[in-house]
């Protein structure tokens, strides 16, 4: 995420919440959350479902607190999200 | 200065959330439905951005994309634009602001210089300088 890198640049801290985690990881994000098994269109968690979307977020904020090492991806579950899905794998070179 | 894609670009987070302002700029082709739909036409992808404003009520957003299905974005727009989240997160005091400015944009697009030149930078100047954010959520779709 070319944006992620150039808003940290400026000296603002970012969190970035994916489903893709190995398409995120080439562009190198400062602090990401992958919460597992969410299916592309779902970022934040399933239509509605406010508390879960709470949890989520509260996650991804508590990022900028805790001493993540910069690029590193921290994969988060959430059970009453229900079905899980695949990210997109990409090919290793 | 070029920067090496194996370097990390990082600034700490020296603050307390509870008086932390916080932005949303999404990748999902969020906008107000009086503005501009996102052009998926074009299939080079667009690289032009919206500004969302703080106050928005979620029935005013909508997403304009071909390269996800947003049918859960249509639904509730919270599952790629949290604001309403956000608002439940200041409410109880876990974040202490809501930013005044907020993006979204088409995070598809073949034309890679441009968004690199163009978009991303001219993006991070309008939370740099019109958001007054202390920290952002990105999202994809």
């Amino acid at each position: 995420m070319a944006v992620q890198r150039e808003i940290e640049m400026k000296g603002i801290p970012t969190v970035l919440i994916t489903v893709s985690p190995e398409v995120s990881a080439q562009m190198r994000p400062p602090r990401a959350l992958y919460p597992k098994g969410f299916k592309i269109g779902n970022s934040v968690g399933r239509p509605g479902m406010r508390d879960l979307q709470k949890q989520v977020l509260r996650d991804a904020l508590g990022l900028l607190t805790q001493n993540t090492r910069p690029g590193d991806f921290i994969t988060t579950e959430y059970p009453d999200y229900g079905e899980q899905y695949e990210p997109p794998r990409v090919k290793k070179l | 200065m070029t920067i090496s894609r194996k370097c990390v670009p990082f600034t700490p987070f020296d603050r307390e959330l509870s008086k932390s302002t916080i932005a949303i700029v999404t990748a999902g082709g969020v906008h107000l439905k009086n503005q501009e739909g996102f052009n998926i036409a074009d299939e080079l992808g667009d690289l032009t951005y919206r500004e969302i404003p703080p106050d928005v009520d979620s029935s005013e957003l909508m997403v304009t994309h071909h390269h996800y299905d947003h049918t859960d974005a249509d639904q509730d727009i919270n599952v790629v634009f949290p604001i309403d989240v956000l608002r439940d997160l200041q409410t109880e005091g876990f974040i202490g602001d809501i930013a005044r400015k907020h993006i979204g944009y088409m995070g598809y697009t073949m034309q890679l210089k441009a968004m690199y030149e163009g978009t991303a930078p001219q993006i991070a100047n309008e939370i740099d300088k019109g958001s007054r954010a202390d920290a952002v959520i990105l999202t994809g779709g």
